[in-house]
């Protein structure tokens, strides 16, 4: 979610640190930060806290936390907002008030619809959002101010009768179609949620999501009804999957919001109307029957610390409550402080002691976690049967000359089949591993002067899916042999052997073109070295030549006669035959130069 | 005869498992295929909740409820399930080191297909200070090096409570060049949440304990330097001779 700190200041008297320190008080304490770009930071909120910190106002609230920066405004403990005036112009009726806890709105008149004013475009373009009208453009900034999505409906669009505006909240009926602001049509289900013009039945909103092309709001727009609602997160996230329709209001309300949050919402996207837009607030309406239950989450100090291996007093403790504006009471125990915190309406997500528990050590900060030994384990260890089996064959395949290859669980062919592979290629399980392995063969086969190998010798140990069963098998391939798979059977053990691990240090990339091979052979004089003929050959070929090896020698009389295979590669392109001769010619040309005779 | 080489997987598979079991770890395991109630439901992950938008899952074609697994962590599940029933309670100390899957495609740093390790301690006072330890331990056996350094940042995983990523960083003059005396990311780890020990039958009210999961195959390209992961199942002896 892109956060503007120029926005982040407005909660502030203060001023802000810099940007990337910023990104930094919130790396170690709350969110990750994908990136930071001048002003903007891309916090990636996590799923537990998108309840409360999808907007300006949550960052806010944790950077204060943090940097120990009090705010200006906090809605935390205040008395709970009444939206006044109330007025009987327009009726909400909501036919399932689980699946809607709270539908609040504001009905307006006499506005004028224009372009916002400046400061209103700029904080909403430097988050990326398009500046539409002053109506729609208060409501977005209500919602990435806040958090409370918003939506406005041109009044005039709503049918009147009998001086009244009707908005029913129901279940959409199968293959019902609305048209939404996006122009395109969509077809809904009954699990979705629509809010309807009560007097004519139609759907003017896929609820929580996208509202409908025909009740947008326009420059001819004079009166509007503005909705804050809060609804179930599931019905919310089943129906954008399923129409593959996300937006920023999906996003909110798919992670469970606050019913409690729409009337700060919707007083504040009022109170910015009619600012830019003037009107005047006919009343608002209110439906919520059964109102956000206040929670407490009791953590003892003991508990703290045992869970976290720390010794932290109580006054660290309490210190980061008050820092996260979590109100708390200490009931001094025998001889220990029992806390009891009262989250404020928002923090949906502090449910358990544990939860309490990662607040405090987020805030008073992880690095004061000590590093503790575990204390000795009382039982022996498990030889687990399958894995030494593994290990066994393992080794006894390495001794024979076998390498060991992994080759994809992904299959041409195969019993079960992936429903949802996202590249759509070999959506198989596989159901052996020969198939794998004769097409690992073969492309090693292939580079077999490159791997100076006698014979290609490959094995992998790897599940397969084979009549209804998982099961782990063993297959061999060797080049010019058989290439057979059996079931690993597992063996029982007392102790793992102790088998070698790699000693290399470091990999070393490899060409990925193609290579020349050239054999070169030679009479010598019996008393030169070959070790000192292999210098000359690699010193006239140059960094093209990846491998030299003696693949024959033999003598005659006084001479001997040395042959060697050199392969040629390039790490920047593929090699032609004439580029691998004036290597070789080179080649020649040193060799003879000390006098030895090319056969 | 000239013997062959083992996969550097398999390698630093067989010298983690090495590591665990001196620290008193028995190695676990669990399905690939692996249904929905032991990936996600026992992991405490609500059903239709966008915490399962965290892990791009592969879904089995006419096998509603079977996943192919998305970490190792159903082990964790499992185990614990398995050790109650059969009237054995904590102290617990496994670890688990197999394949995982994420519906993603590939690319130097991802697959589809790769391995994770996964470790278990539950006891009455197993503590996140025996977690940090713990992780240090096994960094300094992985990688050497004159110092190792682990760094918590907070995070957030349904199985964990409190939750964090790990970063580790490690000094010496055998450690590559891309990973001497610079902070990386290893994967995440937490305190059991207590919802995932109730639903194994484990009483929260007596024990808690630590998990963690990290990428195999990021530990390995970490420790020679390797550039990419499609390496791991390339098959190629290019790469697989080298170790």
């Amino acid at each position: 979610m892109k956060i503007s700190r120029n926005w982040l200041q407005t909660f502030f008297e203060k001023p802000l640190p810099e940007a990337q320190v910023i990104a930094d008080a919130l790396t170690f304490h709350a969110f990750e930060i994908e990136s930071v770009e001048g002003e903007i930071l891309d916090v990636k909120v996590t799923p537990n806290r998108g309840h409360d910190c999808l907007s300006h106002r949550g960052i806010a609230r944790e950077l204060s936390a943090i940097l120990k920066m009090p705010m200006k405004v906090n809605y935390g403990g205040a008395a709970p907002l009444i939206l006044e005036p109330k007025t009987d112009a327009l009726k909400i009726t909501v036919e399932n008030s689980q699946l809607c806890p709270r539908f609040a709105a504001a009905y307006i008149t006499g506005v004028k619809v224009g372009a916002s004013p400046e400061w209103l475009r700029t904080a909403l373009e430097s988050i990326g959002q398009k500046s539409i009208n002053n109506v729609v453009d208060a409501t977005n900034y209500v919602m990435f101010n806040v958090g409370q999505p918003l939506h406005a409906f041109d009044a005039s669009k709503l049918k009147m009768k009998n001086g009244k505006l009707k908005i029913v909240v129901r279940n959409a009926k199968a293959k019902e179609k609305m048209i939404g602001l996006d122009d395109k049509e969509y077809m809904l289900s009954e699990f979705m949620l629509v809010i309807t013009d009560g007097n004519t039945g139609e759907a003017v909103s896929i609820a929580g999501i996208k509202g409908g092309k025909p009740t947008g709001i326009d420059e001819a727009t004079t009166a509007i009804v503005l909705e804050a609602a809060n609804w179930d997160g599931v019905t919310i996230r089943r129906t954008s999957q399923a129409l593959k329709l996300r937006t920023d209001a999906s996003d909110r309300f798919q992670q469970v919001i606050s019913p409690e949050l729409a009337s700060y919402g919707l007083k504040a996207a009022v109170d910015l109307i009619v600012k830019f837009a003037g009107g005047e607030v006919v009343g608002h309406v209110d439906e919520y029957p059964v109102k956000q239950e206040q929670r407490t989450v009791t953590v003892s100090l003991e508990k703290i610390n045992a869970v976290l291996g720390t010794k932290l007093p109580e006054s660290e403790v309490a210190d980061a409550f008050t820092r996260l504006g979590l109100p708390y009471q200490c009931n001094e125990m025998t001889s220990h402080c029992m806390f009891t915190v009262t989250p404020p309406f928002e923090r949906l997500d502090l449910v358990i002691p544990e939860d309490l528990i990662e607040e405090v050590a987020r805030i008073v900060g992880y690095d004061k976690i000590p590093a503790t030994e575990l204390p000795a384990f009382p039982n022996k260890p498990g030889i687990n049967a399958n894995f030494y089996a593994a290990e066994q064959k393992r080794q006894e395949l390495v001794a024979k000359g076998y390498s060991e290859v992994f080759t994809s669980v992904f299959a041409e062919k195969g019993e079960r089949m992936v429903a949802n592979k996202v590249d759509g290629v070999r959506p198989y399980l596989r159901a052996n591993l020969t198939d794998g392995l004769k097409d690992a063969l073969e492309k090693n086969v292939r580079n077999k002067d490159l791997l100076q190998l006698y014979k290609v010798k490959l094995f992998e140990i790897g599940t397969v899916w084979k009549n209804k069963k998982e099961i782990m098998m063993v297959g061999t391939a060797e080049e010019g042999g058989p290439v057979s798979e059996e079931p690993l059977e597992a063996a029982v053990a007392s102790a793992y052997d102790d088998l070698p691990i790699s000693k290399t240090e470091r990999y070393q990339p490899f060409s990925r073109y193609p290579f020349i091979v050239r054999d070169i052979a030679m009479w010598i004089p019996a008393e030169t070295k070959q070790e000192d003929v292999l210098e000359v050959i690699r010193k006239a070929a140059g960094e093209l030549l990846t491998r030299s090896e003696k693949f024959d020698e033999f003598k005659k009389g006084e001479k001997t006669s040395l042959a060697f295979r050199l392969v040629f590669q390039s790490f920047e392109k593929t090699l032609t035959d004439e580029e691998a001769n004036a290597v070789m010619e080179k080649v020649y040309a040193a060799v003879k130069e000390k006098g030895w005779e090319v056969r | 005869m000239k013997p062959g080489s083992i996969h550097p997987i398999s390698s630093l598979i067989r010298e983690a498992n090495r590591i665990f079991f001196d620290m008193g770890f028995s190695f676990a395991e669990g399905p690939l295929l692996e249904s929905e109630r032991y990936n996600f439901d026992m992991l405490n992950f609500p059903k239709d909740h966008p915490s399962r938008d965290m892990q791009d899952t592969f879904f089995i074609k006419g096998e509603q409820g079977n996943v192919l697994r998305t970490h190792t962590s159903n082990v964790q599940t499992r185990y614990m399930e398995s050790q109650m029933k059969k009237g054995v309670p904590p102290p617990y100390r496994v670890v688990s080191l197999g394949k995982v899957f994420r519906n993603e495609s590939s690319d130097m740093g991802h697959e589809s297909e790769f391995f994770q390790i996964e470790a278990l301690a539950i006891d009455r006072d197993v503590t996140m200070a025996n977690l940090k330890d713990t992780l240090q331990a096994f960094f300094r056996g992985i990688y050497g090096g004159t110092s190792v350094e682990v760094r918590f940042r907070p995070s957030f995983f349904p199985f964990t409570e409190p939750s964090v990523e790990v970063d580790m960083r490690v000094s010496g003059a055998h450690i590559p060049e891309k990973l001497r005396d610079k902070w990386m990311e290893m994967g995440g780890a937490g305190m059991v949440h207590p919802n995932v020990l109730k639903n194994t039958g484990v009483d929260p009210e007596k024990y808690q304990g630590f998990a963690f999961g990290f990428g195999i195959d990021r530990l390995a390209m970490l420790k020679w330097g390797i550039d990419d992961i499609r390496l791991m199942h390339s098959a190629d002896l290019r790469f697989i001779n080298q170790f």
